[in-house]
């Protein structure tokens, strides 16, 4: 078990080191000056300008500026952005907004997803299924920003049920509608998966074995079906919770909330590199540690990947 | 040989199938039955109809779309088709058990072995959980698999798979039954483990006077170990003997063509002669016999009507117009 968890660490070190190269170098290449972008059309004086340049090492060639920021990043000296915010302190604040915000909308699309597809693919053909199969094309189809964009304008500006945006209103109401739009996003495929897959189970020979052993229906259920049936939805959890932080980026940006997102969408509006590559390999170390769980928890309840 | 008690007897056994382009009658009109220490084979192509009649009078087909439209299927006198699914449970799973072809699919694969054969002791015994796998272990033993109070709690995957089939038979065996119904239990072995594991069922089977339905569309199977054969064709029975009378003399035109398609030590070397043409589609059965499309000696009378199944003589039954009796056959 440590010499698995051992290997996939130092498997993902190159992984790491490439997709903070790759994110650095596209903030890099970005066009505009971001000092400038900073000041808006104020004149900045030159030696300012000069001072600034020097503190934040834009004048270095790129992989010099790539190997000090990971420098910083590694000896724990965040450092400020360029407008002059502590990024420690901004960490601090904005990790539990994201946590909160990622934490209701799995617990939310986790919860619908798995009693609607568990519903429906007892009731395969009924009204749930057909409703459940209909409703989730639909959200399949419609991009996230749009859902995100209509339940804001809907459920905020018109019925005024949830706060528009913003934070003042406290855990757990002013998460609640971004989280349920994250939420639905995911929901759809969640519940589509448990439902095709309790359907492809109950239909599997071994099933059928249960069946000639004549056991009762529900012992068929929680003993031979689910532990089946919902290994593909535990990996489709992995997934959702360590992709989570893509949703959160677009929900904290437009429901104006102060989280890791909106501190990721912010920095690469105004090219700070540093801040990018910090918030990038943040999310880069959470989805490897998740992917890592899922991984040891799967080789729990599946005993055919559980050669480490 | 077969003197036994009848432990079950299934009587005009009709199953069809709903399907999107129609009815369709997968089963029809099938009777058998078998006795303590017999071992019966059920003998058909695939498609035949063989799965379908076994799992319909267990009641393990999925129903719908399956529908069992007539027939009877006696254990003991109780008919497991009219019973509730409450009291069929005491009976398949217990007294009448199953193995299937596959049995890496047939088998959960996230339970251990063990597990899985002391469900067995739990559900229709009540032992406790320590005793069931005590139990299980030793059914593992007995099926002859090494180490087997450490193999216990491995997982199907972990087996090969004649060792896989020999779990499924100590599962299907834990419960001592009295008619286990082996449903192509080697089809997917390599020649040596299919020897293993048919003279391990016939061994087990001597020990327990057990009664066994063997399904097969190996010849060569029923050769060696079936006391009986029931010969099926597109749902029906064609043709009910004894294994020897049906080896030796052939009635049906379809039984004859499978002995002929039979490799034999004396044709070594030569081309076998199969049996022209497929057989038919459910939806597409032949009007009268089903099998006039293949037969070589059909004649215009035989789109009639279907050939009942007629006792040609003592204790044969064949459903062909031409052949009536065993002399007539000779005749031909
Ligand atoms: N669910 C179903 N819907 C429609 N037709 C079915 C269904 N299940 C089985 N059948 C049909 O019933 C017929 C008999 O099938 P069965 O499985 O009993 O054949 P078999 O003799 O066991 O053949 P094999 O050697 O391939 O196992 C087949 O033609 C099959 O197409
Ligand atoms: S009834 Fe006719 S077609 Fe059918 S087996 Fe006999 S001879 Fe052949
Ligand atoms: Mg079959």
């Amino acid at each position: 078990m440590t010499r698995f968890v051992l290997r996939r660490i130092l498997a993902a070190i190159p992984i790491g080191l490439i997709v903070t190269l790759g994110v650095f170098a596209l903030v890099f290449a970005m066009p505009g000056d971001p000092l400038r972008e900073l000041a808006g059309d104020k004149p900045i004086p030159a030696a300012v300008l000069a001072a600034k340049r020097a503190q934040f090492h834009l004048d270095d060639p790129f992989i010099v500026q790539y190997l000090l920021s990971m420098k910083d990043m590694f000896t724990g000296h965040f450092g400020t952005t360029f407008a002059g915010a502590d990024i420690a302190s901004q960490l601090r604040l904005r990790i539990p907004v994201t946590l909160k915000l990622a934490t209701l909308s799995l617990a939310l699309q986790w919860i619908a997803g798995l009693l609607f597809g568990l519903y429906a693919g007892f009731r395969r053909n009924g009204v749930v299924d057909r409703m459940l199969l209909l409703s989730t094309l639909v959200v399949l189809a419609v991009p996230g920003l749009v859902l995100y964009f209509a339940g804001q304008f809907l459920f905020g500006v018109q019925l005024k049920w949830l706060p528009v945006s913003g934070i003042t209103e406290g855990y757990p109401l002013a998460y609640l509608l971004p989280a349920t739009c994250i939420a639905i996003t995911g929901f759809a495929g969640m519940a589509r998966l448990t439902r095709t897959s309790i359907v492809d189970t109950a239909n599997a020979d071994f099933v059928k074995t249960a069946r000639a052993k004549g056991l009762g229906e529900q012992r068929i259920l929680w003993r031979h079906v689910l532990p089946n049936a919902l290994l593909p939805v535990v990996t489709l959890m992995g997934i959702d919770f360590a992709g989570i932080f893509a949703g959160a980026v677009l929900a904290e940006s437009i429901f104006n909330l102060p989280g890791l997102g909106q501190f990721l969408f912010q920095s690469i509006r105004f090219h700070e590199g540093g801040v990018v590559v910090l918030l990038s390999t943040l999310a880069f170390v959470m989805f490897i540690a998740i992917n890592l769980v899922v991984d040891i928890v799967y080789g729990f309840i599946d005993p055919r990947v559980r050669n480490v | 040989m077969t003197t036994g008690e009848v432990l079950l007897e299934v009587d005009d056994l009709t199953v069809e199938f709903d399907t999107p382009h129609g009815r369709v009658r997968a089963v029809d009109g099938v009777s058998w039955q078998v006795r303590a220490g017999e071992t019966l084979a059920i003998l058909g192509e695939s498609g035949s109809g063989k799965s379908v009649s076994t799992q319909a009078l267990t009641g393990i087909l999925e129903m719908p779309p399956g529908r069992i439209v007539s027939g009877t299927a006696q254990y003991r006198g109780q008919d497991l088709i009219a019973m509730t699914t409450r009291e069929r449970r005491k009976i398949v799973g217990d007294r009448i058990t199953m193995v299937f072809q596959d049995s890496l699919s047939a088998l959960n694969p996230v339970q251990s072995v063990g597990k899985q054969i002391a469900e067995c002791y739990r559900v229709h015994r009540g032992l406790s959980k320590g005793d069931a796998m005590k139990r299980a272990a030793e059914m593992l033993d007995q099926v002859r698999i090494p180490a087997a109070a450490k193999r216990v709690n491995d997982y199907p995957h972990e087996f090969s798979g004649g060792m896989r089939q020999r779990v499924m038979l100590a599962m299907a065996l834990a419960l001592d039954p009295d008619v286990l119904i082996a449903d192509e239990p080697t089809t997917a072995l390599d020649v040596t483990v299919q020897a293993q594991i048919l003279e391990l069922i016939a061994d087990l089977q001597a020990e327990r006077d057990m009664g066994v339905v063997l399904i097969t569309h190996d010849l060569g199977v029923v050769a060696d170990v079936a006391d009986n054969v029931v010969v099926m064709y597109a749902g029906h029975v064609v043709e009910r003997a004894a294994t020897s009378a049906a080896l030796e003399h052939p009635v049906h035109p379809y039984t004859e063509g499978l002995l002929l398609s039979m490799p034999s030590a004396e044709l070594k070397g030569q081309e076998l002669p199969t049996i022209p043409g497929t057989p038919p589609s459910l939806r597409a059965i032949p009007s009268g016999c089903a099998f006039r499309t293949r037969c070589p000696i059909a004649v215009p009378e035989c789109a009639l009507e279907v050939p009942p199944l007629l006792t040609v003589a003592p204790g044969r039954d064949a459903a062909c117009i031409r052949r009536t009796s065993i002399s007539a056959k000779e005749a031909v």
